[in-house]
């Protein structure tokens, strides 16, 4: 039995060509190919080289249309049992190929040649072609006499067209000795036998069988040279005769060769016809060999031969010609099968045969199909009672290829399946490669194929897996993924022949497709021998191998972190000055359709990578299976080829995953793609691509995959992540930025003001060109101010340049909001706690390099972006002092006291030391003496507590009022006091006593004292404010009038000399109406009336007087009085044409009541002049 | 007797195949269904070969093979049944009718709201139904 027989086979001669003396292998290739080229020779061709020397035999023979046929055998083949038979069996002729250069003896090669040619005895030509002779060569003499042929040196063409006549050459004297051997044939006879035939001595009855059947076979055998020697009509007369003997002496297997040489007759003769009569024909014909072949069987030597393998072979034979795929390629002629012991080259060029015909199935009209099907199946059924094996294994070859000429793969799987475990069984290996390659072929058909072998579909996947559409090709694998049991079993027996082959490659991958695929399906056991088998493969394999199909682990994207806000990275738009502007999304909206409405792109976010700065990608990895996956490096795989991917080593326990970060720096700009992972991992090194397990993820969820490997470890549920589209840009500026003296936050009490500076370094490798520093965040105004003149003096910024920057804080007041975060402040440790609720205000600088092209118009060209450093100014504040409650107290001071202090008070708190910048001048007022007696003193008590754990001082010191001038930075008129601060320690309450000599009840309103009182837990913020309020009242009631009296002791009888002095406490000139009554101890008026006992001189009543803003008069006068005694003398006055500032500081009701101010009462006592 | 019954999906995707054999056969019949798809995928593709059996859904005999005899049915919605058994000479009718039954069995296996299309049937009530239909599958025709 043959492999890649066809009817027309018959017709065919047979010749070896065998490699002479040490020709090498790619070289014997080399000629052979070019020999096989002249596979048909046509009889016109060669009657230049044919002489008649006897009448031939083929009177028929057609010399303008007929031809010859070769089978080139290459390597030869050995001798058939069935020679006789059928001569096409026989090797008729031996060419030999011959490289001269490398065998420079040619009488060896001679010789070397006829010793090949001894054990084909059948032949009768043989010839050595010898190539590229030396000179030498071509003159010796040795070769004269031999069958060696010398093709001189030439171009390739020469050399073919030397090659065609050569070939043409044997053909005639195949065609003479053909002429020969059937003239002999047809006088002498000879005895025709088959291995069918009894080979024990023959009992008489047989003999004269023999002898009866001899001539029938005789005649079907010259009919059989008749055909090879192309002439159809002569050989149909030969078979016609042959058939007619062979029935009458019920030689049913030499009738049925006999039938099958007839058909091949009719069909060379009607060559290049498509009939429908001609194919009923031979179908009907084919059906009787068949038939004739199965009457043939013995049952006698069943157990040694059959003519079985001869059915089958009919069968296979007719199902080919209802394939209709007898064009006769030279690659068929190259298929000679010498055994089933076939080199691997041969099978490689089956496969292509194999890989090309299913196209031609195009072809082959349905009707036909289901015959051929049919013939298929009882070949197939007929296979399983062959005895030799190799028979059995062409048997399923022939089937397979039959089954995908005529598109049913399934089934040519399922064959070709047959055949490798034919080949299995064989335990060779070579066997097992030729197994293994077998089963390569299949796992088309049952979708496990390696990706190796599936790169063009693949790429096309890719680009149409665009989006979440997945592309056709991956869904239906997907859907075909699940005949898992047929799976595992081909790739099982893959991995089997590939170890058996011993090519640890093939069994990897095989071993990688079974784990990553079907691991659910796989004992845990299972799964460490697959583990172990990738292993040992992989220690066969030299390092850095390199495999088209991922095993484990599964690898998914996570993430792609975006740029930390310190490099944030901004589009410039070059219309505008401030060019920041614009690139974020604007509007009041966070949903805009507009910018939502791009397609396919819509949900793809931007990514802008600088080169040079490091990058990173989050990735999520899985290893459902239970064992340890050691991977030894994953790094990003870019097909960009415009990032450095820095890998890393990651072990993954059984069922667990892992999210890393991979990392790389981009180095030149344009756009990057990263479609997967480069893994080495179990030795080998793979691309894993992010794709295919979002297909694999989607298919989990659609049911169509056994299991998601994500979750089935635990992993949580990831949105998909799309790969956006990254661009890389030149270099860029970076600016890095830290607070100078820590970045932790600045911890301030409230209302704390202090200076912070902020360290800019130039990072990257451009200079800084443009920056630009804006606020942003809660609490905007507690920067009071921002140096960034000094940012902007240091442009260029070069890199590795510094520039420090000053920022100056306020602290802002706690809200009340927070009375829990306000009540923990007393435990120590809690307080130094930073409110991270994003509070604290940012600063933001965007800043960018230089433009490129400058002086080009920017048409076009994208400039490259800018940058956005973002500060947070971790601000922490801390509660201050708390005030608790205020009173006023009032205290009678003995006389002596020397002076008394005049204030308009502002509290000043400060933790420590740290004062705030403003001037501070001591002013001290000590204008009057009062000269006797005790007076009253009026006193502020504030009552503060201390919840921090510091140690406060207060100081109070004076605050001009300026009420046009908010700008509370210009504290120019503040003064302190130099007299002893009062200390609050911590967790403590203190009272601070603010003395108030200027202090004017009637204006202090009584909600202040109202509300102080009831501010008892309020933060020390709120008290501040009320505080200043109370000195605000104070200070801004607009008169101080102060009687004053002169130094010394008031005699009676004595002319006195007093002064009135006025304060002006605003910023108004204020015209005022004074006048000075004195009141004796029973509270007359002893001035005026008619019992006067003071006498004065000067003006005491209706004294108009104009003072100046913040300025005082003096108003002196003098008193004489007449009697000794107690005297109560008070000033007042009453403001003229007051404006409505002053009536709102008075307080008063109306607009037509007079604002009256009236100075404390003097006590003046007189002594009597005795 | 019936060996194995098979539901396979549009894609040609398995949803549901059981054997019905006692012997450790499963691949065997595995591969004889997969193989049958080539038969039917070729019925298929090419329909105006069954220009009169337009809206049959019964396929008839796929192929003979070894020892069992493959027939089909073709759903609406490209949901093929195969039939694989080991009865010689069984007549078409029967399978027929016996396919009928198993598309409304399968029906309603995949109308129950839980099952999501294109994933194995995985009920219980429709695999014991299918083995008591595949029971008396012999048995019918001699009724």
């Amino acid at each position: 039995m043959e492999p890649d027989a066809s009817i027309e086979t018959s017709s065919m001669i047979r010749v070896a060509v065998l490699p002479i003396a040490s020709i090498p292998p790619l070289l014997f290739q080399d000629y052979a190919a070019m020999l096989l080229r002249h596979h048909t020779v046509s009889l016109n061709s060669i009657s230049s080289f044919y002489t008649e020397h006897q009448k031939s035999p083929f009177a028929n023979q057609p010399w303008d249309s007929g031809s010859l046929r070769f089978k080139f055998m290459l390597g030869g083949s050995p001798p058939s049992p069935w020679e006789d038979f059928q001569s096409n069996r026989k090797i008729l002729a031996v060419i030999g190929l011959c490289h001269c250069p490398s065998s420079p003896d040619l009488l060896s090669v001679a010789n070397q040649f006829t010793a090949a040619c001894k054990s084909y005895s059948s032949s009768l030509v043989q010839r050595c072609f010898a190539f590229c002779p030396g000179d030498s060569q071509l003159e010796e003499e040795s070769c004269k006499g031999s069958n060696i042929v010398l093709f001189p040196p030439a171009d390739r063409q020469t050399q073919e067209f030397h090659l065609q006549t050569m070939v043409q050459d044997i053909a005639a004297s195949l065609l003479m000795e053909f002429e020969k051997w059937v003239l002999q044939a047809e006088s002498g006879g000879t005895i025709l036998k088959t291995p069918l035939d009894s080979q024990a001595s023959l009992s008489s009855e047989e003999v004269i069988k023999a002898k009866k059947r001899r001539l029938g076979r005789a005649q079907k055998t010259i009919g059989d040279y008749c055909l090879l020697a192309g002439s159809p009509v002569d050989a149909n007369a030969h078979y016609s005769t042959a058939l007619e003997l062979t029935r009458l002496t019920a030689d049913f297997f030499w009738h049925a060769g006999a039938m099958e040489g007839s058909v091949c007759a009719l069909l060379i003769d009607r060559m290049g016809q498509k009939d429908p009569v001609l194919e009923d024909e031979v179908k009907y014909r084919y059906n009787s060999v068949i038939l004739h072949y199965r009457k043939s069987f013995i049952q006698d030597n069943a157990q040694r031969v059959s003519p079985l393998s001869f059915e089958l072979e009919a069968t296979l034979k007719l199902a080919r010609f209802l394939c209709r795929y007898s064009t006769y390629s030279f690659m068929q002629d190259f298929c000679c099968w010498t055994s089933v012991h076939l080199d691997v080259f041969k099978w490689k060029i089956f496969f292509f045969m194999c890989t090309v015909f299913p196209y031609a199935c195009i072809f082959i009209r349905r009707e036909l199909a289901k015959e051929v099907v049919e013939l298929l199946t009882a070949a197939a059924d007929g296979a399983t009672s062959l005895i030799d094996a190799s028979d059995k294994l062409v048997v399923y070859v022939e089937i397979a290829r039959l089954f995908g000429a005529l598109g049913y793969h399934r089934k040519a799987a399922f064959f070709s399946r047959q055949v490798a475990q034919l080949y299995l069984q064989q335990d060779n290996k070579l066997a097992a490669i030729s197994a293994m390659q077998v089963l390569a072929m299949t796992t088309k058909a049952y979708r496990v194929q390696s990706r190796a072998s599936s790169e063009p579909s693949h790429d096309d996947g890719q680009t149409y897996a665009d989006g979440r559409k997945m592309h056709h090709y991956s869904i239906v694998s997907l859907f075909e993924s699940q005949w898992s049991t047929l799976q595992m079993v081909v790739l099982r027996e893959i991995l089997l022949s590939a170890v058996r082959a011993g090519d640890p490659l093939a069994a990897w991958s095989a071993a990688a497709r079974l784990l990553r695929s079907y691991y659910p399906l796989i004992t845990p056991a299972g799964q460490n021998g697959l583990a172990s088998a990738l292993a040992n493969s992989a220690v066969r394999l030299p390092l850095g191998t390199r495999c088209g199909d991922p095993a484990l682990p599964f690898i998914r994207l996570h993430s792609f972190p975006l740029h930390s806000s310190q490099m944030d990275i901004v589009k410039r738009n070059l219309a505008r000055e401030d060019w920041w502007v614009g690139s974020a999304p604007s509007g009041p909206f966070i949903y805009t359709p507009f910018s939502k409405g791009e397609p396919t792109h819509g949900d793809k976010q931007e990514l802008t990578w600088v080169v040079g700065e490091p990058v990173q990608v989050l990735v999520e990895l899985a290893n459902p299976c239970g064992f340890e996956v050691k991977v030894d490096s994953i790094y990003l795989s870019v097909h960009s080829n415009n990032l450095d991917a820095f890998p890393v080593s990651v072990n993954l326990p059984p069922n667990s995953s892992k999210v890393i970060t991979l990392s790389g720096i981009p180095t030149k700009e344009g756009p990057v793609s990263i479609p997967g992972c480069i893994v080495h991992c179990f030795g080998v090194i793979t691309e894993h691509f992010f794709k295919e397990v979002d297909n694999l993820l989607i298919g989990a969820t659609q049911g169509l995959v056994l299991s998601d490997p994500f979750r089935s470890c635990g992993a949580a549920k990831l949105k998909n992540a799309h790969v956006p589209n990254i661009s890389v840009v030149p270099p860029l500026p970076l600016l890095v930025s830290h607070v100078v003296g820590g970045d932790s936050s600045v911890m301030l009490y409230e209302g704390e003001i202090r200076d912070v500076w902020i360290s800019l370094a130039n990072a990257g490798t451009v200079p800084v060109e443009q920056a630009h520093i804006s606020f942003s965040g809660k609490n905007q105004d507690s920067i009071v101010s921002v140096a960034s003149e000094t940012l902007k003096s240091a442009l260029p910024l070069k890199p590795g340049a510094e520039v420090k920057i000053c920022v100056t804080l306020k602290a802002w007041q706690l809200g009340i909001t927070d009375p829990d975060a306000a009540s923990s402040k007393g435990v120590p440790g809690t307080s130094g706690k930073q409110v991270k609720d994003g509070s604290s205000p940012m600063l933001l600088i965007h800043y960018a390099g230089q433009l490129i092209n400058s002086g080009e118009p920017q048409t076009g060209s994208v400039p490259p972006p800018g940058r956005r450093l973002v500060i947070p100014l971790n601000i922490c504040v801390l509660q201050g002092l708390s005030f608790v409650k205020a009173r006023l107290l009032s205290m009678e001071i003995p006389a002596r006291v020397g002076e008394t202090y005049t204030k308009l008070v502002q509290l000043e708190s400060d933790a420590t030391e740290r004062v705030h910048g403003s001037e501070r001048q001591s002013d001290r007022f000590m204008k009057i003496d009062p000269y006797r007696g005790s007076w009253g003193l009026r006193l502020l008590e504030l009552e503060l507590s201390n919840p921090t754990d510091v140690v406060f001082e207060t100081s109070v010191s004076l605050d001009m009022e300026r009420p046009n001038n908010k700008d509370s930075s210009s504290h120019c008129t503040c003064a302190e006091f130099g007299d002893p601060k009062t200390r609050i320690d911590k967790e403590c309450t203190a009272r601070v006593l603010i003395p108030l000599e200027h202090f004017k009840l009637p204006v202090l309103d009584g909600s202040f004292l109202v509300k102080g009182s009831q501010n008892n837990g309020n933060t020390g913020g709120q008290v501040l404010a009320s505080q200043k309020r109370i000195l605000r009242l104070n200070s801004m009631h607009p008169l101080k009038v102060n009687s004053l009296g002169s130094g010394g002791s008031i005699n009676a009888h004595d002319m006195t000399a007093m002064e009135v002095l006025v304060r002006n406490n605003t910023k108004e000139t204020i015209k005022i109406d004074l006048s000075i009554t004195c009141k004796d101890v029973a509270g007359e008026n002893c001035i005026e009336g008619d019992k006067a006992t003071v006498l004065w001189e000067g003006v005491l009543t209706g004294i108009g007087k104009e003072v100046s803003p913040l300025q005082e008069i003096r108003h002196v006068f003098s008193l004489y009085f007449l009697i000794p005694g107690e005297y109560t003398m008070s000033a007042a006055a009453v403001i003229d044409d007051a404006n409505e500032v002053l009536r709102a500081r008075a307080r008063t009701r109306s607009s037509d009541e007079p604002i009256f101010c009236r100075g404390p009462p003097f006590h003046v006592r007189v002594n009597g002049t005795a | 007797m019936i060996v194995c019954l098979a539901v396979v999906g549009h894609q040609n995707n398995p949803l549901y195949i059981q054997s019905f054999t006692e012997a450790d056969d499963a691949l065997k019949l595995h591969h004889i269904v997969h193989c049958s798809l080539d038969v039917v995928d070729e019925r298929v593709n090419n329909p105006k070969k069954s220009g009169p059996t337009i809206n049959e859904a019964f396929l008839g005999l796929l192929y003979p093979t070894e020892n069992y005899k493959v027939y089909g049915y073709l759903t609406n919605t490209k949901v093929k049944f195969i039939l694989v058994t080991t009865d010689l000479d069984v007549r078409d009718a029967d399978v027929r009718n016996f396919f009928r039954r198993f598309h409304a069995a399968y029906v309603d296996a995949v109308t129950n709201p839980f099952h999501v299309p294109g994933k194995k049937i995985t009920s219980k009530i429709f695999a014991e139904r299918v083995s008591t239909m595949v029971k008396s599958f012999g048995l019918s025709p001699a009724s």
